[in-house]
Parts: C-alpha cells; sequence; structure tokens
C-alpha cells in the first residue's frame, strides 16, 4: 500500500462518518422542529398563529416539492399546482363519497397522484426548458377544465362543497383545530425529512447532474428519462400532501386549488426563498404568506406591494433571500479564511 | 471637565413613565369601553375584475352601520366594521374569515364572497360556530341543500331559481302574446351562467310548451370579443334571446351586438341587465331589452326604496349595485335581531332570525322575510320590464308573484332531491 492509498483508506471511514452525522443531524433537526412546533399550543392560544403555521405546512411542502424540480433538477414546471389540486380534491372526494379511514384517504391520493404524475410525467419529461414548462400548463388547464366541467362529481366552480368529513382515527380528531395543526405540523416535517433525503441520496446528487449537465450524464449511462420521470411523481406526491393539507383546512376543495395561479405562487414562492438551498422555499412561505396577511390586512392594493417586493428580489438582490444569507456566509468565511 | 448638571430621571423617560403608568391604571377601562363595541367581520372581493362586488357591498354596509350605530348601535353596542379583501380566492376567503374571528375578535360575520368563496366561508361558519350571513353568494344550493344546513348561517340575498320562475314566466307571458316560438340562449360557461339558463329554460317551456331552442352559445367568463357568439345567433334567425351575462360581459356583449343591429331582430331577455352597473356603462343602452331586476331605485316604486338609492348616490357618488341592497338587508336583519333578542349574542341573534320579517325598502310588499327552514331570504322585490337608453332605465317592472315562486320552488327542491 502506497502512503497515498493509506491515506485513501484512512479518509473513506471518516467521510462515513461524517455522512452519517449529517444524515442523524437532519434528522435530529427535524426532531426538535417538530417538538418545538407541537408544542407552541401549549404556549400560546392564538389560533391565527396556528392557522398561519397550517397555512405554511400546505404551502411549504409543495412549494419544496416545486424546488427538487427546479432547483435540483432543472425542470420549471409551470402546472405543479396541478398535483396540489389534485391532492386535496383526490382526499375530499375519498372522504366524502367513501367514507373510509383518513390514513387510508390518504394514502389513496398519493396513489391515484402517483398514477396520474407518471402519465403526465412520461409525456413532459421529454421535453426541455420551455416546451417542458408550457405542456406542464397545459397539462394543469386541462385537469383545471375537467374539474370545472365535470360539475356532478366535481362541485365546478362551487368547488366541493358540504364540508370533508373528518372521522377520529388513533385518537387523533381532526375537527379539533389543535389536533389538525399537529398533524399539519408532522406531515411537514416527514415531507421535509424525506424531500432532504431524496437530495442528499445518490439520486438527488443524480439529479444534480442531470440539470447542470444532462447529456454528460447520459453518457455516464445514466437513464436521464427515468430518473426525471422518478423526480416528476415524488415532487407530486409531495405537492399532493400540501393539498391535503390545505383542504383538511379550508374543509374543502375549489378549482382555483388546480388553477395556473396556484403554480404562480409556488414559482413565487421559491423566487422569495432561494432554489439554491434546501429550506429556501420554506423561508419563501413564510415570507409570502407573512406579506400577504400583513399586507391585505391594510390596503386591498396589495398587489402594487407585493410587485415592489418582487422587484426588489428580482432587481436588487437577483436571488432568493436564504440564497442571499449563504453567499453572505460563504463570503465572511472566504474573507475570513484569506486574512 | 466638570459636570454642570446631575444626570437624573430625563424629561422624556418621566413622561414615558408618566405615560406608562396611566395606560396601566385606565387600561381595564379601555379595554370595558372596547368590549362595549361589536365587531363585525366581512371577507369580500375587494381587488381584481369584480372588485365592484366587494366596493358597492361595503359601501351598503358602512351607510347602514352608521345609522344602526347613530341609534344606538347592535343592542346598545356600537358597530366596528373590519372588511378586508379575498381576492377572490376561495382559500383566502376561509383564512380571512378565520383571521377575523380569531385575530380581530369579530363575533359576526357577513360574507360578501360570490361562488366558491362563500362556500369556503360557509364552512369556517361550521367550524367556528359564528353567526354568519352570506349577502352575495346568489347559488340556491348554498341554503336549500340541506347538507349545506348549519343553524348559525343565513343567506341575505336573490336566488338564481327565484329569478329563472319569475323570468320563465314573463317571457311566457310575452313568447304567448308576440308567438315568439324560436329561441336562442347565450350565458357563461361556468355553474351559475348553465344552472340560471337550464331553470329559465326549463319555466319558459313550463308556462309556453311550444317554445323551442334552436341555438345555445356558451361564451367564457370575461371573454373580451363576442362577435362568433354574435354571428352564430344571428344565423340561427331566433325570434327570442335569452341571456344571463353580467356586468362587463353583458355590456361588452350589447357593444358588441349593436354594431350587428342584433337589437332589433329578437326580442332580448338578458336577466342581469336592470342593474346600475350595466344600464350606465353600456354606450347604446338599446330599448326594449327585457330584464330582471338587480337593483332599480325605482323598483318596488315606493318613496323609502326611492330614498335609500338617492342616499347612496348622494353619499358614493355612484348608484347602488345588486349587491349593494343584499348587504344594507343584512344590516337591517341584525339590527332588528338584536333589538327583538336585546342582545348582540350570535346565538341569540341566530334564534331571532329564523322566520324573521322586517321592513325593507327592497321588500315586495315593504317587508322581507328570512325563511326559517332554509334561513334564506324571500319576500324581496322581484319583477321584469324593458330598457329605455335614459333614466329611469327601466320604467315599469312587472312585479313577480311570491305564491307562484313558492310553489314552483318547493317542486324544484323536490326534484333536486333536496326535500
Amino acid at each position: 500500500m502506497t502512503e497515498l492509498e493509506a491515506g485513501r483508506a484512512q479518509a473513506l471511514p471518516s467521510v462515513r462518518s461524517g455522512a452519517a452525522l449529517r444524515r442523524y443531524r437532519d434528522l435530529l433537526i427535524a426532531v426538535i422542529a417538530f417538538a418545538v412546533l407541537a408544542s407552541l399550543p401549549l404556549f400560546t392560544g392564538s389560533k391565527a398563529l396556528l392557522d398561519f403555521i397550517i397555512r405554511c405546512s400546505a404551502y411549504g411542502l409543495f412549494a419544496t416539492s416545486l424546488n427538487l424540480l427546479v432547483g435540483y433538477t432543472g425542470l420549471t414546471s409551470f402546472g405543479h399546482g396541478m398535483f396540489f389540486g389534485l391532492g386535496a380534491y383526490s382526499f375530499g372526494l375519498i372522504m366524502q363519497k367513501l367514507g373510509v379511514p383518513i390514513p387510508v384517504a390518504f394514502v389513496a391520493t398519493l396513489a391515484i397522484t402517483a398514477v396520474i404524475a407518471a402519465i403526465i410525467g412520461a409525456i413532459c419529461v421529454r421535453l426541455k426548458e420551455i416546451y417542458f414548462a408550457f405542456v406542464t400548463l397545459a397539462f394543469q388547464m386541462l385537469i383545471h377544465s375537467t374539474i370545472l366541467s365535470w360539475a356532478s362529481f366535481t362541485g365546478g366552480d362551487q368547488g366541493l362543497r358540504g364540508g370533508i368529513p373528518r372521522p377520529v382515527f388513533l385518537g387523533i380528531d381532526l375537527a379539533n383545530h389543535v389536533h389538525l395543526y399537529v398533524t399539519s405540523c408532522a406531515l411537514l416535517i416527514l415531507g421535509l425529512l424525506a424531500m432532504r433525503q431524496i437530495a442528499q441520496s445518490p439520486f438527488g446528487y443524480t439529479l444534480r447532474m442531470i440539470r447542470d449537465n444532462a447529456a454528460r450524464a447520459s453518457f455516464l449511462g445514466i437513464d436521464v428519462w427515468r430518473a426525471k420521470l422518478t423526480v416528476f411523481v415524488l415532487a407530486a406526491l409531495f405537492a399532493a400532501m400540501g393539498g391535503m393539507v390545505m383542504a383538511l383546512f379550508v374543509s374543502g376543495a375549489y378549482p382555483e386549488f388546480a388553477y395556473w395561479t396556484i403554480s404562480g405562487e409556488a414559482i413565487f414562492i421559491n423566487m422569495l426563498g432561494g432554489v439554491s438551498t434546501f429550506l429556501g422555499p420554506i423561508v419563501g412561505t413564510v415570507l409570502l404568506l407573512l406579506l400577504n396577511d400583513t399586507v391585505t390586512r391594510f390596503t386591498e392594493y396589495h398587489g402594487i406591494v407585493l410587485g415592489v417586493v418582487i422587484l426588489f428580489f428580482a432587481l436588487g438582490l437577483r436571488k432568493g433571500l436564504l440564497d442571499f444569507v449563504a453567499e453572505w456566509f460563504a463570503h465572511r468565511r472566504d474573507a475570513g479564511e484569506g486574512r | 471637565m466638570t459636570r454642570t448638571r446631575t444626570p437624573g430621571i430625563s424629561r422624556r423617560s418621566t413622561l414615558a413613565l408618566m405615560g406608562a403608568g396611566a395606560m396601566t391604571f385606565t387600561a381595564p377601562w379601555v379595554a370595558r369601553a372596547q368590549a362595549k363595541t361589536i365587531k363585525i367581520g366581512m371577507p369580500t372581493i375587494l381587488s381584481g375584475r369584480v372588485a365592484q362586488l366587494g366596493t358597492s357591498s361595503r359601501n351598503a354596509v358602512m351607510l347602514e352601520v352608521e345609522k344602526v350605530n347613530a341609534a344606538g348601535g347592535l343592542a346598545g353596542r356600537q358597530i366596528e366594521m373590519v372588511v378586508r379583501d379575498s381576492k377572490g380566492q376561495p382559500q383566502e376567503a376561509a383564512r380571512v374569515a378565520r383571521e377575523l374571528v380569531n385575530t380581530d375578535g369579530c363575533e359576526l360575520l357577513l360574507d360578501g364572497e360570490a361562488s366558491s368563496g362563500s362556500f369556503a366561508v360557509h364552512e369556517v361558519a361550521r367550524d367556528l360556530g359564528v353567526l354568519c350571513i352570506h349577502t352575495c353568494s346568489e347559488a340556491s344550493s348554498l341554503t336549500a341543500d340541506p347538507k349545506q344546513h348549519i343553524p348559525n348561517a343565513f343567506r341575505c340575498v336573490r336566488q338564481g331559481i327565484h329569478d329563472s320562475i319569475v323570468g320563465g314566466s314573463y317571457a311566457a307571458a310575452i313568447s304567448k302574446a308576440k308567438g315568439l316560438k324560436k329561441w336562442a340562449t347565450c350565458s357563461p360557461d361556468y355553474a351559475y351562467g348553465r344552472d340560471t339558463t337550464g331553470e329559465f329554460t326549463l319555466y319558459l317551456k313550463r308556462f309556453a310548451p311550444d317554445v323551442e331552442i334552436i341555438s345555445e352559445s356558451w361564451p367564457k367568463l370575461f371573454q373580451p370579443d363576442y362577435t362568433e357568439v354574435v354571428t352564430k345567433i344571428l344565423q340561427a334567425k331566433p325570434q327570442a334571446l335569452y341571456s344571463c351575462l353580467w356586468g362587463g360581459d353583458l355590456t361588452s356583449y350589447i357593444d358588441q351586438a349593436n354594431i350587428y343591429a342584433m337589437f332589433g331582430q329578437m326580442e332580448v331577455f338578458a336577466v342581469n341587465m336592470a342593474d346600475y352597473t350595466a344600464l350606465t356603462v353600456v354606450k347604446n343602452l338599446p330599448k326594449g331589452i327585457h330584464s330582471g331586476n338587480r337593483y332599480i331605485k325605482t323598483f318596488p316604486t315606493t318613496p323609502e326604496n326611492a330614498a335609500w338609492g338617492d342616499a347612496y348616490k348622494a353619499k358614493y357618488n355612484e348608484y347602488p349595485t345588486n349587491w349593494s341592497w343584499q348587504n344594507a338587508t343584512a344590516v337591517m336583519f341584525l339590527a332588528e335581531a338584536a333589538k327583538k333578542a336585546n342582545s348582540a349574542d350570535g346565538k341569540k341573534l341566530a334564534e331571532v332570525l329564523k322566520g324573521l320579517t322586517i321592513k325593507c325598502p327592497f321588500g315586495a310588499d315593504g317587508t322581507v322575510t328570512m325563511r326559517g327552514d332554509d334561513h334564506t331570504l324571500v319576500g324581496y322585490a322581484i319583477g321584469w320590464g324593458t330598457t329605455i337608453p335614459q333614466e329611469p332605465y327601466v320604467p315599469e317592472v312587472k312585479a313577480g308573484d311570491w305564491k307562484t315562486i313558492f310553489e314552483l320552488e318547493a317542486e324544484w327542491k323536490k326534484s333536486k332531491g333536496y326535500t
């Protein structure tokens, strides 16, 4: 064994233990985050704060799942909202029509979303850039139009009416505000943890390679189409989870959930928070909802305020907030090392 | 260098301390005084294409709330309105409604949402148990469907089914008199358009069985160009046309159809024409369009209604809309219910509201009733008339018969499986 080989042999276990530590670090952060969020109702009676976090869970899952496509794979989907809507409608319809226990409806919704996402994805991921973006948008409009037209089944433009039944399961009563809040937080944390695992896995790095140079990835023997389709379906599942949380929050599902503006909001959230860090979309979600909730309290001209904020991020920072912060820290660290 | 003055508590700090002390001692009294006011939350649409729905609703509510407050408030409590924009998105409507109750401390809700937004607010009312009066949603199922029924929600709005029954019988009478057998329809392609048109033709054929629908057009909501629709109708050569286009869509349609001189070639029945939002915007309002009354200050022909329309115009420099009278009526109901219950408590008000009849400028006989069994408004002025190009726009309105409306509505409910 040469000296160099011996050095590598020693370095390998330490890299592995570092990776394991990182994995457990994510888990630890997730547990702490959940503990903090779940214990919040013990310290505050503010229903508005809990409502805010439930909405953050719905939009956060949705926006982060879009980041799997945009940030990690370079697939800019303009129609990701269709899966948000699909999740809300499938879950609501299953609960209203079949009256099954909530976990069954949850799993069934994910299964339905997976099948539909696989079919739509198989067509879309063959295309690149603007063509991919517009075909996803076209599918979104198709689903939105179907919801509007199939009024006898979906309730048409008035949405799913009559409320979503929420039978108690495993002692969890989702009609109870605190129970709904804790469940939403659990879904958010579990969803984020799963997406983090995907992003940090070899598959996640394959996605980055495809984003940076799909031809090179293909030459290295990676089935680019299959990898893109897989992440398309996975992202759809998390978007559907977000849709289910929203359906539970409003106790219904409405065509607006599958309209293109929802996809636009997710893209905006990603722009606000940043796409190069995992938690960027969560920061973007909190920012957008906070902005929305504060500005609409004071003026009906919220469009102007939000427009100015977009301009600030697009022209001023030229990146999302968390990207900006991360770069600022990197600069500081580099400057420190240079000195 | 020596100090000339020993620094003690500065004047600013002293003032701040005094202020804080005063606040501490007066806070309970301030809080008590604030508790005397009652906050009413109102989620509505204040931005986007149908912002006029929200602004004209808010205007009418404020007009009435001022009167109620001047007369001593709601069971002695001054009303404070908290009106907030939902952008016409149901999830925002639900969020705003929850925020109004949970954060702003609103004890009652006036739901100024249309269509899906009203169903979202309805679910919030179901969830939070707060008294909610829907003031803009005309979807009949909101109160007709027993699945929607909750004890704390009411609807103070006209309904598509009522309009269709009155419109159908009015149109059938004219059909028979003028021999109008070939009809065309042109309505917006969404639930309201399809349902209302279906119900109108149902009652038209019931009263005039030899009527035949020879052409149907379903332009998209907010469609800018109606050329293809107009030419399609002209080619079909119907003797009469029914439309439930509304607002900007209706005015664009009329302006574009005027180019083809369409209104001289057939009788036109546009249920939503007689509303100032349409009447005052159309460039050349054709004479003789048949329309249902949305809001018009000359119907009902009472001094109270005229005075109310003038007072609104004087205050806001524009005429009220259909949404305005409905919102004003909701506040009138609340005021009367509070008087009867001698309380502003939501549960007590809900009990009194059931079946309550009040004096109202918009009533067919000077009164309107909140029907007890399905919590919906009945007895409001409803009728059809023909337009002229200048004020009063619809000089004579033939009033609908509420006895017939009740009979046919009951039949309709049965056919839908609601009863």
